[in-house]
């Protein structure tokens, strides 16, 4: 398949959750903006939401991926199943950190 | 309130904004990209698609923007247009009915008409189809994509009103309705709590061949999920005393079979029913006829090109292994007998390739030899035979089986192995390839 292919049935397949992608944007880019103006940047001390539950979520997201598309991890078998899962959940917790570090730095400095 | 930022802080907010806007106009022009079309040529030809499957309404899209000023005609009954790949999903409860259902004239170009029929009579000596309406319709090109005809009534006692009723019988090939109450039907006889299931392969080729194999897997894995496995006798019979076309899979499937104890009957064709007495009637080859009880039945009929096809010139000779089929160049998709004819799609007489996937691959093939024939140039594409199927293991795995002619492994992604069974692979199945087939329809891939 060309890569042209493979990029015609992503946007295909993603054109059903633009919903989804355009809320997760704006979930990202509010707290990000809203903590910029008040002096946020990445290297910013967050709070311990920022910290425990990134990890939670990617760990979590482990087993609940397989789960939301109606399989299960004993079903993750090749290194690409792996490689997949392993990078969403990662990627999850990136987003949860991106989110909710910007958001706990601006609790405390309201606090 | 922005002139109270830093400089800094405007940059950074500036970035922001860039990186939004651009991943929200990225995609738009990625899904311009993909278009597949193959050189334009200027044509007035009057050219008739008949059936708007998936195979017709991907023609009918690449024609409508590679042949500017040709008048494309489209004969299709049908308002509702079905993802059929999907109904083993729907029948296995991962998927409801409607996820399959859009409508026919969604996909059809605007500048494209839609004549509402079938044809009931092909006459390529004098370029012409009739039309279930009446309509007699001449044509300069015939694309024949009106995709196969299920032959329940070669099951004797067997009728697709039975599906679904209570009487223990199901198929996901009659239609949509029938896949969907044949979930409820397996549902049934798990609640029973134990008794035999049949499952069955047709005598004749077949669309989507993998289909009999996914329902046996999926019900596999609802019986097992149910905690009662051992309860319930599992059988599967093969008119050929094959399971799939592939010997790696063939094999694969044999011994998935023997782990999950499933009783394997070669050779044994499905000849009748009795839905009120749950007996199925086989034949045998090189034996005697039997009989079997049971609580669940898996009916795969026999198939065929619909009538219309058999009745013309346009089908295989009797004497060929085809004969039941369209006749057309394997590999150029051109009717050998009347070279203004071409086909796509489950009608033709070919070794498999009944599948959405092939369609994928043929759309391709037959565009770019149809615009060299319309130019008078020798016909450059070839279809290698391509097909996919997704073969389903088990509610949540699968494996991308891709073959060609000889039933040479063909696979489009270096990094998947087609070998093992994968949750990638169930992932593309489910929620991947009906985007992708939605591409197809719109000549988009």
């Amino acid at each position: 398949m060309t890569l042209t292919g493979i990029l015609t049935v992503l946007w295909y397949s993603a054109l059903p959750w633009l919903w989804l992608i355009a809320l997760m944007i704006v979930v990202f880019l509010v707290p990000q903006i809203l903590g910029r103006l008040k002096g946020y940047t990445f290297k910013s001390t967050g709070g311990i939401g920022s910290k425990v539950l990134p990890p939670i979520i990617a760990v979590a997201a482990l087993f609940l991926l397989p789960i939301h598309t109606q399989s299960t991890i004993a079903y993750v078998n090749t290194w690409v199943d792996w490689m997949n899962l392993i990078g969403a959940s990662i990627g999850a917790g990136i987003y949860a950190w991106f989110v909710l570090h910007p958001i706990c730095f601006m609790r405390n400095r309201k606090a | 309130m922005s002139s109270k930022l830093s400089p800094k802080a405007n940059e950074r907010r500036r970035d922001l904004l860039k990186l939004g806007l651009g991943a929200a106009v990225a995609a738009p022009v990625l899904s311009l990209t993909g278009n597949a079309a193959a050189n334009t040529v200027q044509t007035n030809a009057h050219i008739v698609i008949s059936g708007a499957g998936a195979g017709g309404i991907a023609m009918a899209n690449r024609f409508a923007r590679s042949l500017p000023g040709a008048r494309i005609t489209i004969i299709d009954a049908r308002e509702d247009h079905h993802y059929q790949p999907g109904w083993t999903l729907v029948a296995s409860g991962v998927w409801n009915k409607e996820k399959t259902i859009s409508k026919t004239g969604e996909w059809i170009p605007s500048r494209v008409n839609w004549v509402r029929g079938m044809v009931t009579e092909y006459d390529p000596d004098n370029n012409s189809v009739t039309v279930s309406n009446g309509e007699t319709i001449n044509y300069d090109y015939l694309i024949v994509a009106c995709g196969l005809e299920l032959r329940f009534d070669r099951i004797e006692g067997m009728d697709t009103n039975l599906i679904g009723q209570g009487k223990g019988v199901g198929s996901v090939y009659a239609s949509i309705d029938a896949a969907a109450v044949t979930y409820d039907e397996i549902s049934r006889w798990i609640q029973k709590g134990s008794g035999t299931g049949l499952f069955n392969l047709p005598p004749t080729a077949l669309k989507c061949a993998g289909a009999p194999l996914k329902m046996t897997f999926t019900t596999l894995s609802r019986l097992e999920d149910s905690g009662r496995r051992n309860q319930f006798n599992v059988e599967f019979m093969t008119p050929s005393g094959g399971l799939f076309g592939v010997p790696f899979y063939n094999d694969f499937v044999k011994q998935r079979f023997t782990d999950q104890g499933v009783t394997r009957n070669d050779f044994w064709t499905l000849k009748g029913i009795d839905a009120d007495a749950k007996k199925a009637y086989y034949s045998v080859r090189d034996g005697e006829d039997q009989v079997k009880d049971y609580e669940f039945i898996h009916v795969v009929p026999p198939m065929t090109a619909p009538d219309a096809i058999l009745n013309s010139p346009l089908k295989f000779a009797d004497d060929s292994p085809f004969k039941d089929w369209m006749e057309v160049d394997r590999e150029t998709l051109q009717n050998p007998n009347y070279p203004n004819v071409w086909g796509i799609g489950d009608v033709m007489g070919m070794p498999s390739n009944k599948t959405a996937a092939s369609v994928k691959m043929q759309a391709g093939v037959l565009e770019q030899n149809f615009l060299a024939h319309l130019q008078g140039q020798p016909l450059p594409a070839r279809h290698n035979g391509y097909t996919s199927c997704p073969l389903i293991t088990g509610i949540g795995k699968a494996m991308l089986v891709e073959f060609g002619w000889d039933s040479k492994l063909l696979p489009s992604f270096s990094f998947i192995d087609p070998k093992e069974e994968s949750w990638t692979v169930w992932v593309m199945k489910e929620r991947m390839l009906r985007p992708a087939y939605f591409a197809m329809l719109e000549g988009k891939i």
